[in-house]
């Protein structure tokens, strides 16, 4: 009956030696199978030859073979049970580093069968006289939990860890906090259910039901915290200090203390217990009002940041996008120390481009030109990639530093004069935006840009510089040749340019009507006739319809005055931020996502990850069901669509592209696109079908709020352009700008009272 | 150098007499097993908990070794039992002589380990244990219960009443399982 395993091999032999009679013998072969493990041998085969084993005074066998159950223990999982009586006996050793490894290794099988006989031993370690073994015990809790909570619920694990913050040893007190905040955590994604009490002689108290919170840290536990975080370990102070951050203080006067307390923190070698403490007192300086206090604690928060940036690369970058977030909490931490930031040259990018992104953060009026020097000594290396960036930054710093800005368009001026290509170009799209925030301060720099319209390869750079000329049309006298040449290659060009080719044309007509009939004329015409994307080509019936009916109304459009941008406090929504303050040091942190949005539910969305799996399978068949479906129906509909009031062939496709392509020069109101989605075909239904079927697929992600917003509002030619500020900031029909403007979105009565108007006129034009 | 020095006793312990044996004990829950081990291990009567897994203990008697391997006896443990057959010279089985009701089921158990082919070749000691209650079976009723009179394959088997808090008949059990491992090898 027994599987009778081959006669022959390695795994034979090791069996034969394993139940050798001679203990060396064991002993070696019980090597032997670790060693086979290392190297990825599957010895799962020898399992209780290997467990007989178990029982030994011989440490060193006694934690190799503890050392094969922790890697095969799931692989036999009825054979597990083979191991209990030894592991019970173990944790009754004379020696606490036998009872410890003993209790740790019995936990950590993750074998359901044996949980049962864990409780008993497992609250005998936690009682243990040996402070080692109560913080092995005490993190075993939190595994024992993750298994089997109604477990702990009944056993009073719970309760003995709680009495365990009050222990002598401040190990002991960090891993039973950090068993806690673990169980904690892990309770509040539990579905409340009542615990089912097995055995029911050890009823739970109702207050320790394990669907709710707990671990309520209150004001006893503080202190024991606070005693325990200076004498721990690293392991045990980052779990403090991230408990510390969960604790709402009741007043000012306890915040203030906490703060006193944590600050030492800085001062630790861990980068990670340095970042925990800046997570608390970030946290609990809010309700700190006292100004010599605060002050003391932004000085004091500098240093330790500042050597984080001495760390390796790696490491620097984690702190980076920490440091990051925290200025645009704080922007006055790190005021007096940009120079730190400065980019070395072996950084790697991804850093370099971090640090850049700080500098602009810290530029303030008195460090501006030292910043400025080095963005232009960044603007000479090879890196396109970084070059372009530190150019973007001068203009960021033009528009942040109302008083720097001459400067920042000098220094532009100056790499415009490098003649390298990518530099004129970036340099171009960037000075768009000082445009936009300066109207009429830097018209004298005009020829020079356009002396360097031949240079231009990249549609970016082509549409800003055509954006400059149609917005200055008045003021260069010869606008009308200068959009002739893009005109000639029109067909050629890409779609961001025509839309911007187009506007131009028809703001020089505004401007200048009795020179530039011909032209404008003849870039309507080509934008209708000749022009294969949709946008264009309502962008042109648009303006033609406005331009013959109503030129002044064409007027108040068009040229109508655009909202100042300025350059953003913060890249994450204010209620982001302050939930990302909270995660300081964790990958949410670094991503600048709150955790939810990367890991599913769950504890590590593990569990989440596998239902959408299978919802992903089945959604699979279901859109193959509709698919069929849709062929059928879209044949039908092919049919009779000529019978259909919409010629336009995108009105049933992609509607969303569709009606961002109406949505131009801020001339359609909300209330217009939907009249447009109203009217659509049977098709839409379908659509949305589909959509909703996508949207279950695993691969989905939140759409961010702005980006929402954006596409309400209307979005211009920035042709789709992903980055919200962009679409926000080509509202009104600037270049895309993909350089982090933002402006702010613009009143919605007035475009009501335009779009109401032109909406009927717009179905007409159809 | 500590193992090869061993190894050397060892072998001279060979030479020079000493026997070792390795011993399989089982039988039910609750018969007596782990009380028998530790009684024999430490002369003592210990409290003990269900075995559920093993122990194992080396004991010597009269110049031989054994190396007892006492498993756990509840239903959930019995189907892992046969991983302990290999190599093993004695089998103790232990009967609870005063749990007439489960004497077929410990029949039972038995039969299924002897016919092993690992289990062929090695004596069979039952201790029909727990003398000391008043209305045990006394060992003829064991024998009789377990069918051991018809056993086959020439198996050598020896049935000795034993109190295992007491530690009555627990040597002359291992004297029987010395005296005999001899004929076996």
């Amino acid at each position: 009956m027994a599987m009778a395993p081959p006669r022959k091999g390695e795994n034979w032999e090791l069996r034969q030696q394993l139940n050798s009679e001679y203990r060396d013998k064991r002993a070696d072969a019980i090597k032997r199978v670790i060693a086979n493990h290392t190297i990825g041998k599957d010895c799962s085969g020898l399992f209780p030859d290997v467990v007989k084993n178990m029982q030994t005074e011989d440490l060193e066998q006694k934690k190799l073979v503890y050392l094969y159950l922790m890697n095969y223990a799931k692989t036999q999982p009825e054979l597990v049970i083979l191991a209990v009586n030894t592991f019970v006996k173990d944790t009754a050793d004379p020696n606490p580093l036998v009872r410890a490894l003993a209790i740790r290794t019995m936990s950590v099988l993750r074998a359901e069968k044996i949980l049962d006989y864990l409780a008993s031993p497992l609250s005998k370690c936690l009682k243990d006289e040996n402070p080692y073994v109560r913080k092995t015990a005490a993190l075993c809790v939190a595994k024992v939990f993750d298994l089997k909570p109604e477990l702990c619920v009944e056993y009073g694990f719970i309760e003995t860890l709680r009495d365990l913050i009050g222990d002598g040893n401040p190990m002991v007190v960090a891993n039973a906090v950090a068993a806690l905040a673990d169980i904690h955590e892990a309770s509040l994604n539990i579905p409340a259910s009542p615990p089912s009490s097995p055995g029911g002689s050890n009823s739970p108290p109702p207050t320790s039901r394990p669907s709710q919170a707990l671990f309520i840290i209150d004001q006893a536990t503080l202190t024991k915290l606070l005693v325990a975080l200076n004498e721990c370990s690293e392991w045990g102070r980052i779990a403090i200090l991230s408990t510390l951050a969960r604790y709402k203080s009741v007043d000012e006067k306890e915040s203030e203390h906490i703060c006193e307390r944590v600050m030492p923190q800085f001062q630790h070698v861990n980068a990670a217990v340095v970042l925990g403490a800046v997570k608390v007192i970030m946290i609990h300086m809010k309700n700190v009002t006292r100004e010599d206090l605060l002050k003391s604690l932004t000085r004091k928060m500098a240093p330790p940041l500042v050597t984080l940036i001495s760390s390796p690369p790696e490491v620097q970058w984690v702190a980076l996008r920490n440091i990051n977030l925290l200025l645009q909490k704080r922007p006055d931490i790190l005021a007096n120390e940009m120079r730190v930031f400065f980019c070395k040259y072996n950084d790697p990018p991804y850093v370099k481009v971090e640090k850049l992104e700080i500098m602009v953060r810290l530029a303030s009026e008195k460090n501006v030109d030292t910043l400025l020097g080095e963005l232009k000594e960044y603007a000479s290396e090879v890196d396109v990639d970084f070059v372009r960036k530190a150019v973007r930054a001068v203009a960021q710093v033009a528009i942040k530093i109302d008083e720097a800005a001459e400067r920042c368009v000098s220094v532009l001026m100056d790499l415009i004069e490098t003649r390298v290509s990518y530099v004129v170009q970036e340099a171009v799209i960037v000075i768009k935006d000082i445009f936009r925030k300066y109207p009429h301060s830097y018209e004298g720099i005009i020829p020079a840009l356009c002396s360097n319209l031949e240079e231009l390869d990249e549609p970016e750079a082509k549409a800003s510089l055509i954006w400059i000329i149609g917005e200055y049309a008045e003021k260069i006298e010869n606008a009308d040749e200068l959009l002739g040449t893009f005109l000639d290659a029109f067909k050629e060009e890409s779609y961001p340019v025509q839309l911007q080719t187009l506007t131009a044309i028809v703001k020089l007509f505004l401007k200048k009507p009795d020179e530039s009939q011909v032209i404008v004329q003849k870039v309507l015409q080509a934008a209708t006739k000749d022009c294969d994307s949709p946008d264009v080509r309502d962008r042109a019936y648009i303006y033609w319809r406005l331009l013959s009916s109503d030129p002044a109304a064409a007027k108040s459009v068009v040229l109508s005055v655009r909202p100042p941008i300025s350059l953003p406090q913060t890249t994450v929504a204010p209620a982001i931020l302050e939930e990302l303050i909270t995660e300081v040091s964790s990958l949410a942190s670094v991503y600048h996502k709150p955790a939810a949005t990367f890991i599913g539910k769950g504890r590590l969305g593990a569990e989440e990850m596998q239902r959408r799996t299978l919802d992903a399978e089945e959604d699979v068949s279901r859109e193959k069901a509709l698919q069929t479906v849709v062929a059928g129906n879209q044949a039908e509909n092919l049919l009779d669509f000529d019978a259909d009031d919409e010629p336009t062939p995108t009105n049933g496709g992609p509607s969303s592209s569709s009606s961002r392509g109406l949505v131009s020069d801020g001339i359609i109101s909300s209330q217009a696109i939907a009249s447009v989605a109203k009217s659509t075909n049977p098709l839409d239904e379908l659509m949305d079908l589909f959509s909703t079927a996508s949207m279950t697929a695993p691969s989905t992600q939140p759409i961010a709020p702005a980006s929402i917003s954006a596409g309400v509002t209307g979005l211009s030619g920035a042709g789709g352009s992903s980055d919200p500020f962009a679409s926000l900031s080509g509202f009104s029909s600037p270049p895309p700008s993909a350089s982090g403007v933002t402006s702010p979105p613009p009143p919605q009565q007035q475009q009501q009272q335009q779009g109401g108007g032109a909406s009927d006129d717009l179905l007409g034009l159809f | 150098m500590g193992g090869s020095l061993s190894k050397v006793m060892e072998k001279l312990g060979k030479a020079f007499g000493t026997k070792e044996m390795r011993i399989l004990m089982l039988g039910l829950d609750a018969a007596g097993k782990t009380t028998i081990l530790y009684k024999l291990k430490l002369n003592q009567s210990v409290t003990t908990i269900p075995t559920v897994g093993f122990n194992v203990e080396t004991v010597t008697y009269k110049n031989v070794k054994f190396n007892v391997w006492d498993v756990g006896g509840q239903d959930k443990i019995r189907p892992l039992w046969r991983h302990y057959y290999t190599g093993t010279q004695g089998l103790i089985f232990v009967i609870d002589s005063n749990d007439e009701n489960r004497i077929d089921e410990a029949r039972h158990e038995l039969d299924r380990i002897l016919s092993d082919r690992e289990m062929q070749n090695c004596l069979l000691l039952v201790f029909a244990n727990k003398q000391d209650i008043e209305g045990a079976m006394s060992p003829a009723v064991v024998t009789e219960r377990l069918g051991l009179h018809k056993l086959k394959g020439g198996r050598l088997w020896y049935v000795h009443p034993s109190c295992a808090t007491t530690g009555d008949g627990l040597s002359e059990g291992l004297q029987w399982l010395s005296a005999n491992v001899k004929g076996q090898r």
